[in-house]
């Protein structure tokens, strides 16, 4: 017997959409497996743009997030990257973190409207993308012109390491000791991200970096374990009101679920400076995406005059600028892979004939 | 720790992690309508599709994981210098010549 779905609330699913929602699936995953967030600020807008009501976007969207996270948690700690005890511990104020950026987005929704509430969420997109990410980019071409290896820890993590404030914590495969309150702004950022504009990777992994001192690959391998936990109880939420539509969760997490296990295999054959470089790329792009979006808001809001036709192109060139940021990532994180796969082999090459 | 698996032996994993993948995706999609209206009932109904992206997790992803070792896509793995075991020299005992 053939079931009738609600029309309003789930799409009828065309071969395009599907091939469409799998390539996301496949590229978001592979980034997250490499960075250890990322593909959900082009996956919610993606759905939408197929006509998925928001809610149902977001709530099926996170439904395919948290068994990615944990799929590429598990290939990461295999290669001895994740601390569980950092990401649990970043994950618990981030819990705190999301409930304060869901206050703030309804306090904002009810004194100026959706349009406010969107003007809010770019405003915070530009705003920290262009801070964090920008920073993250400059220190990521600093580090790949010295050609180091390993990265140094930052001298405010060094600074804050020295404070002896209780309780202290050791994070053992991170190899990090700091004071648990230092943790604590990381992780409530990271939720407050999360809840604005559903990555806090972007915040979650440079905190963990530039204010923990957590090197690149721990510190992105972690991030999954965060993804993993508030994805988690983000999904019991939406799934309790009804809101995933499993057929577009299935669908993306067979893409994303082989698209992570490539970008986890990648970051062992890549230097550490590739996961910030990837990371800079991505923020700085989907930044520009984002201001494009703000007009359209600050019209609606009455702040601006400006002739609907160009808001249609922005709206356009905004998400296709978003799209190009994800593929760029992709992009680089298999021309990188490529690239040291074939210093791999020809060393293999000199060695076997050194050897005859 | 996980020994290394080969090519052939990934091949073989891949392949059977490929069929239970194949059947959960068509199972699923065969019945597409009624499933997605189950999960979508909300309150108890909410751990459906949690149980299903972890099914899907353990089958698509056995499958992927071994996709990628069949295809010769391997992690880098460390190379630890083999060093010398100290061998401990038998202490020197008096000893009585009788």
């Amino acid at each position: 017997m053939d079931v009738a779905l609600d029309s309003l609330k789930f799409i009828d699913l065309t071969t395009a959409n599907v091939i469409f929602l799998f390539i996301v699936g496949f590229i978001g995953g592979l980034v997250s497996g490499f960075i250890g967030s990322g593909g959900a600020f082009v996956l919610t807008p993606g759905m939408m743009s197929l006509g998925v009501p928001g809610t149902v976007a977001v709530a099926s969207n996170m439904c395919h997030k948290f068994p990615k996270a944990l799929v590429g948690a598990l290939k990461r700690f295999r290669y001895g990257q994740v601390d569980i005890k950092l990401g649990l511990v970043t994950a618990a104020s981030a819990g705190v973190g999301v409930q304060v950026g869901i206050k703030l987005q309804n306090m904002i929704l009810d004194a100026w409207g959706q349009a406010g509430s969107n003007l809010y969420v770019s405003v915070s997109f530009v705003a920290v993308l262009i801070t964090v990410g920008g920073y993250v980019f400059y220190d990521a071409v600093k580090s790949s012109r010295s050609g180091a290896v390993k990265d140094k820890t930052p001298a405010l993590a060094l600074k804050l390491q020295k404070i002896n404030l209780w309780p202290m914590i050791y994070f053992k495969t991170a190899n990090v000791r700091i004071s648990l309150w230092f943790t604590v702004p990381v992780g409530f950022a990271t939720g407050m991200l999360a809840a604005t504009i559903a990555v806090g990777g972007f915040i979650g992994v440079p905190g963990m970096i530039y204010v923990m001192g957590v090197g690149g690959l721990v510190a992105s391998a972690s991030e999954l374990v965060i993804a993993f936990a508030m994805g988690l109880a983000g999904t019991v939420n939406w799934a309790m009101h009804g809101m995933v539509d499993i057929r577009l969760t299935l669908i993306i997490l067979g893409g994303s679920l082989l698209g992570v296990q490539l970008g986890a295999i990648g970051t062992t054959l890549v230097r550490e400076v590739m996961i910030k470089i990837v990371m800079g790329s991505i923020m700085l792009i989907v930044a520009v995406s984002r201001a494009l979006a703000m007009p359209k808001y600050l019209a609606q809001l009455g702040l601006m005059d400006i002739d609907p036709s160009y808001v249609s192109i922005m709206d356009k060139t905004s998400f296709i600028i978003m799209c190009a940021a994800l593929l760029l990532g992709a992009v680089i994180i298999l021309g990188a892979m490529f690239k040291a796969r074939r210093a791999m082999a020809r060393q293999a090459a000199q060695e076997a004939y050194s050897q005859a | 720790m996980a020994h290394e698996l080969t090519k052939k032996q990934a091949l073989v994993r891949m392949i059977g992690f490929g069929i239970a993948s194949a059947a959960v995706y068509g199972t699923v999609f065969q019945h597409a309508n009624a499933f997605t209206e189950m999960c979508s009932r909300g309150g108890f109904y909410a751990a459906m599709p949690i149980a299903a992206v972890f099914l899907v997790s353990y089958v698509h992803g056995g499958f992927a994981s071994n996709l990628w070792t069949a295809l010769g896509i391997n992690a880098k793995t460390q190379t630890k210098t083999v060093q010398a075991t100290q061998t401990k020299r038998p202490e020197v005992r008096a000893t009585l010549n009788a």
